[in-house]
């Protein structure tokens, strides 16, 4: 376990020193994706402005909402940047490179990268919850710890749903198209309140489109303790990676390497 | 009189004429070759149009629940009905135009501009014909299917003067955003990376473009601000056409995207002059 740590930190420490290199580049990401993020908050603003309150939710709970699916998002995409990309890699037989070294496939495939713009995801997640302690006016210690609980949470059944989708690559071949649906799917679904959704709709985003535990429901832990919601967020993350490793690893069985010559720079 | 007697001579003024017809269908080929091609894989532009099942039923549980908790039937003389297919219209608009600014930017930075620019034909129109190919049959298929679903979500559309009116909007709206993608493109001549600018563009068309709700919502202030940017006339114009079609709307429509057009589409042709001039190709 801890030469596995070992080996995820310094795949993540040559990922930050490579991105270094091409410094304006990065930063340029950054800020662009901070403010693409304020932009798209501010269609919330318009919204509440008008209309106050929709099934009980407002404008702090939105800010609390993108709070977590922000860090979560950025955080995730950022340390583990292939899970956007696993299905080509599979497709197009770049798998080869991972399984011929004594490290575990599936994680060093997905922290062999390190997105740029996921920065700032990040970034403006942490200052979307800034903003929300300070319009909701309630802040301690065990809302911080709440927060990174929420967003570790949010982040095991973000990647674990993109690693699953993709899986199907080793079984139907090319999922460029479903990636990207179930990509902008999870990503939209999770940027609405909850409440905006009944019966059926409600049981699809906690289970094939799970939306719900990537923004909704740790955003309202971190509002407020529940012992139910906590538990809820534990099993859906450990439920949600444990089947995606079990799908990747039932998949690589099916592998087929093209034996083409790969250029890994 | 020396210069007419010189084309007279040299047929100078029968050869122009001959190359007009030409070009025109030289980009018509282009245009031809693209649609085909898309027509080719009929599934993957089904495929392509299910993106708008998601956002229509997003749109529709979220606008139904802020109507129902209003207790009006309508808000800025907009009734349920109207929103979903206003929304319907600039979802099309949004999901079929072609984002040529990264193909622009991975073709300055990767050197095979180099081997664009010396085909004989315009760079920038020849995008502008393959991007019109392929958005032509993605707005038919978001169309068809989104059409489907908000009619079965909230009744029949609007009638047949809506959808020729916005029909006839979105052609310069692909236009105006044609030249938008150019100038994210071209700007990779200068800075190394375009992400950031196509990004902020995007959520300028989200926002004050109207995508994600119609502009008549938006506080006054906000409404005069977006009705004289460009964003507006890519996507609400013939999105509001389409739900209230007159002929003064018409009018008002086309005038301000030909106005932008001129704008927007005159900067994209000196920042070409300009860069192709600058530009030095080492290598080959």
């Amino acid at each position: 376990m801890g030469r596995q740590l070992a080996f995820v930190l310094a795949l993540w420490k040559t990922n930050l020193l490579s991105a270094m290199e091409y410094r304006v580049a990065f930063l340029t990401q950054v800020f662009g994706m901070m403010l693409n993020n304020a932009l798209y908050f501010v269609f919330w603003i318009i919204f509440f402005a008008r209309f106050e309150e929709i099934n009980g939710w407002n404008l702090v709970d939105m800010l609390f909402l993108f709070g977590v699916v922000a860090t979560g998002f950025g955080a995730g995409t950022y340390l583990f940047g292939n899970a956007v990309r696993l299905s080509s890699l599979i497709a197009s037989g770049q798998m080869d490179y991972y399984l011929s070294l004594p490290r575990p496939v599936l994680l060093h495939a997905l922290a062999s990268r390190s997105n740029a713009s996921s920065a700032g995801d990040f970034t403006y997640g942490l200052i979307s919850f800034g903003a929300a302690i300070y319009f909701s006016g309630s802040f301690g210690s065990l809302m911080l710890l709440r927060f990174t609980l929420g967003c570790l949470a949010s982040i095991a059944v973000l990647i674990s749903f993109l690693v699953l989708v993709q899986s199907l690559t080793f079984w139907i071949g090319n999922t460029s198209l479903l990636t990207r649906h179930a990509f902008n799917a999870i990503v939209t679904f999770s940027l609405y309140p909850i409440t905006l959704f009944d019966g059926t709709a409600k049981l699809l985003l906690f289970t094939l489109i799970p939306a719900a535990f990537i923004g909704a429901l740790p955003a309202e832990f971190v509002r407020r303790f529940d012992l139910l919601q906590l538990a809820q967020i534990c099993a859906g993350g450990a439920v949600f990676l444990l089947l995606a490793v079990y799908v990747f690893y039932r998949g690589l069985r099916r592998y087929e390497s093209g034996s083409a010559i790969q250029v890994r720079m | 009189m020396r210069s007419k007697e010189a084309g007279a001579l040299t047929g100078v003024g029968r050869v122009r004429e001959h190359s007009a017809a030409a070009v025109a269908g030289k980009y018509w080929a282009v245009f031809r070759t693209q649609l085909l091609n898309s027509l080719a894989y009929p599934l993957d532009l089904l495929g392509r149009s299910l993106l708008i099942v998601l956002f229509m039923w997003i749109f529709m549980n979220l606008w139904r629940v802020t109507y129902g908790a209003t207790g009006e039937s309508s808000i800025a003389g907009l009734t349920l009905a109207d929103t979903m297919w206003y929304l319907m219209m600039a979802e099309a608009v949004m999901l079929s135009k072609h984002d040529l600014s990264e193909t622009f930017s991975e073709q300055v930075k990767d050197g095979s501009v180099a081997y664009l620019l010396n085909k004989p034909f315009n760079f920038i129109l020849y995008h502008f014909a393959a991007g019109l190919g392929d958005s032509l049959l993605a707005f038919g298929g978001n169309l068809l299917v989104g059409s489907a679903v908000v009619w079965l979500m909230v009744g029949p559309p609007p009638g047949l003067t809506g959808w020729i009116f916005a029909g006839a909007a979105v052609v310069l709206s692909w236009l105006l955003d044609f030249c938008f993608s150019a100038l994210i493109g071209l700007s990779a001549f200068v800075v190394e990376e375009t992400n950031a600018f196509r990004w902020i563009y995007q959520k300028f068309l989200l926002l004050l473009g109207g995508v994600l709700i119609p502009i008549d919502f938006f506080p006054a202030w906000l409404q005069t601000i977006s009705l004289n940017l460009p964003f507006a006339w890519i996507i609400y114009g013939p999105a509001r056409l389409f739900v209230d079609p007159s002929l003064a709307r018409l009018g008002h429509v086309f005038l301000q995207q030909c106005i932008w057009l001129a704008v927007v589409g005159g900067i994209v042709w000196v920042i070409y002059r300009r860069v192709v001039a600058r530009l030095v190709i080492n290598g080959g």
